[in-house]
């Protein structure tokens, strides 16, 4: 009854202010909201990582000198950085899934959510961004220090794991947060193939109560507090892997 | 010694006839060098000489297009996987002139980490050795510095002792000194003198004409990719009747550089 109370003087005061948010003392529409919220911060836990884990990989690839690795990786990094996302999580959830939908003998079978889809296509998006980053910071490294440590008896892999793929994640980190923030902003996309996420909650609310301008600014608000906790990790990840006595 | 004749089973490094060219540019041209255990032998030479080659060939680092080489009783030219040169590499340490340490590892890190993660060596004992070593070359305050807090020298040093952590057989170096300012050529050359004197195979492509002639039991001259001559310091710096030599050390040891540096190295 706590709850209620507070929700109710919460409505109250808020329709002094001229803002509508009676949705909130009803049970439906109150709990799609709710679920929304929810469903973008799994969607950026789960995404953010993807990205990070695929980024590495692409870069691996591309930095490898093998063209069997570099070339496919190189292909779609120039498809998904030059095409819109909306048209690729379409593309993916219309086209693929209908394909995977056949091959397992019908869409009840097929295991691949909606959700799946925005994690993997908004996930390898910003993931060919980074990689792009840490290709960059994997080549500024100086070709004398590769020989150095081919000279200890590193293999290739370990060169990259010990020495390259450390100097290029710091160098490449600021713009490592751009790509997260831009990841955080591109989840609203789900919406498109209906997952519930909370631009598609509060478009479900606000079609049916008219209340575009209270649901924008919580909406706007949730996102601006989502991306500033993701800068300031950023940031303190930054400040935590800075080199004493070293320009990065 | 170095001898002409055939090797000894005291060799350590044997090249024979050794040619080596980079796309049409011709950098060795038939290279005869046999290296005994325990020498230290000073290559010295114009620049582009090919003298930085000759260890990367001893190294696998690069690879020649004729001649044989036997490092510690491996065949390096008839080496064919990366995975088998990474084997003999891991036998050989090299130092090279600009340090190379890594930047994002404490000075501690920089020399644990091959011993560890390349050869798969005990952690504790290997930050003992580590802390041994660095005593050794005069650093143990610095053991967890970044290398960019260090100075040219101090980095040179580190440098050194993360070579000597891997157990090499024999170090290769490559102008070791060349990067640094005047004041701190003498601090690695004290290490490099001590190295030496403790027995270590030891091969050093070198400007340090006096330090050359004093701590060398061979010195070899090379020029356009040959070997000129080769023999005791005493031989190349003060009795060699070939000329260019002549003019070559003259020119480099008679200035006031090696001088000045070699009064600092003691």
């Amino acid at each position: 009854m706590q709850d209620m109370n507070l929700t109710g003087l919460f409505i109250d005061l808020m329709s002094r202010l001229g803002l509508n948010y009676e949705f909130l003392a009803t049970g439906y529409e109150a709990q799609v909201w709710r679920d929304g919220f929810i469903t973008t911060l799994y969607l950026v836990a789960i995404t953010i990582p993807v990205s990070l884990v695929f980024g590495l990989i692409f870069a691996a690839c591309l930095t490898s000198g093998r063209l069997w690795l570099s070339a496919p990786v190189r292909g779609f990094v120039e498809l998904t950085r030059n095409t819109p996302t909306l048209v690729q999580l379409m593309f993916s959830f219309l086209v693929l899934n209908t394909v995977v939908s056949n091959m397992v003998g019908g869409a009840q079978n097929n295991p691949l959510s909606p959700f799946f889809w925005v994690v993997a296509v908004v996930g390898l998006h910003v993931a060919a961004l980074h990689a792009e980053a840490i290709r960059g910071g994997i080549e500024a490294v100086p070709s004398s220090m590769i020989e150095a440590a081919r000279g200890m008896g590193f293999s290739q892999f370990e060169i990259l794991r010990y020495v390259q793929i450390p100097l290029a994640f710091r160098s490449s980190l600021p713009a490592i947060v751009n790509g997260l923030i831009s990841l955080v902003k591109s989840t609203t996309v789900g919406n498109a193939i209906a997952v519930s996420e909370i631009t598609y909650a509060s478009i479900m609310v606000w079609t049916q109560r008219d209340n575009v301008v209270e649901m924008m600014i919580v909406l706007l608000a949730f996102f601006s507090l989502i991306n500033f906790v993701v800068a300031r990790i950023g940031q303190w990840v930054e400040r935590r892997l800075a080199i004493p006595g070293y320009g990065l | 010694m170095m001898t002409a004749s055939p090797a000894t089973d005291a060799a350590i490094v044997k090249l024979e006839d050794v040619h080596l060219s980079f796309g049409q540019t011709q950098v060795l041209k038939g290279i005869d060098l046999t290296i005994n255990k325990g020498d230290a032998v000073s290559i010295i030479g114009p620049s582009g000489s090919g003298k930085s080659t000759i260890l990367r060939c001893i190294n696998a680092l690069v690879t020649p297009q004729s001649g044989k080489i036997t490092v510690a009783g491996t065949r390096v030219d008839q080496l064919t996987k990366e995975s088998e040169r990474i084997q003999l590499r891991k036998r050989v340490g090299i130092v090279f002139q600009q340090y190379n340490l890594f930047p994002h590892l404490t000075v501690l890190d920089n020399i644990v980490l091959a011993p560890t993660r390349i050869l798969g060596a005990d952690k504790t004992a290997t930050v003992k050795l580590a802390r041994e070593l660095l005593e050794k070359v005069r650093l143990s305050e610095k053991a967890d510095a970044y290398p960019g807090q260090l100075s040219g020298g101090q980095q040179q040093r580190v440098a050194i002792a993360r070579a000597l952590a891997m157990k090499p057989e024999l170090v290769l170096f490559d102008e070791v000194t060349s990067a640094l300012d005047p004041e701190t050529v003498g601090e690695v050359l004290w290490v490099i003198r001590d190295l030496i004197r403790d027995g270590m195979t030891s091969i050093l492509v070198t400007h340090e004409m006096r330090f050359a002639e004093e701590i060398s039991d061979t010195v070899v001259f090379t020029e356009n990719g040959r070997i000129v001559d080769h023999g005791s310091p005493q031989q190349i710096f003060h009795s060699t009747e070939n000329p260019r030599i002549r003019q070559f050390v003259g020119g480099l040891s008679g200035g006031g550089r090696g001088a000045v540096r070699d009064g600092e190295g003691i």
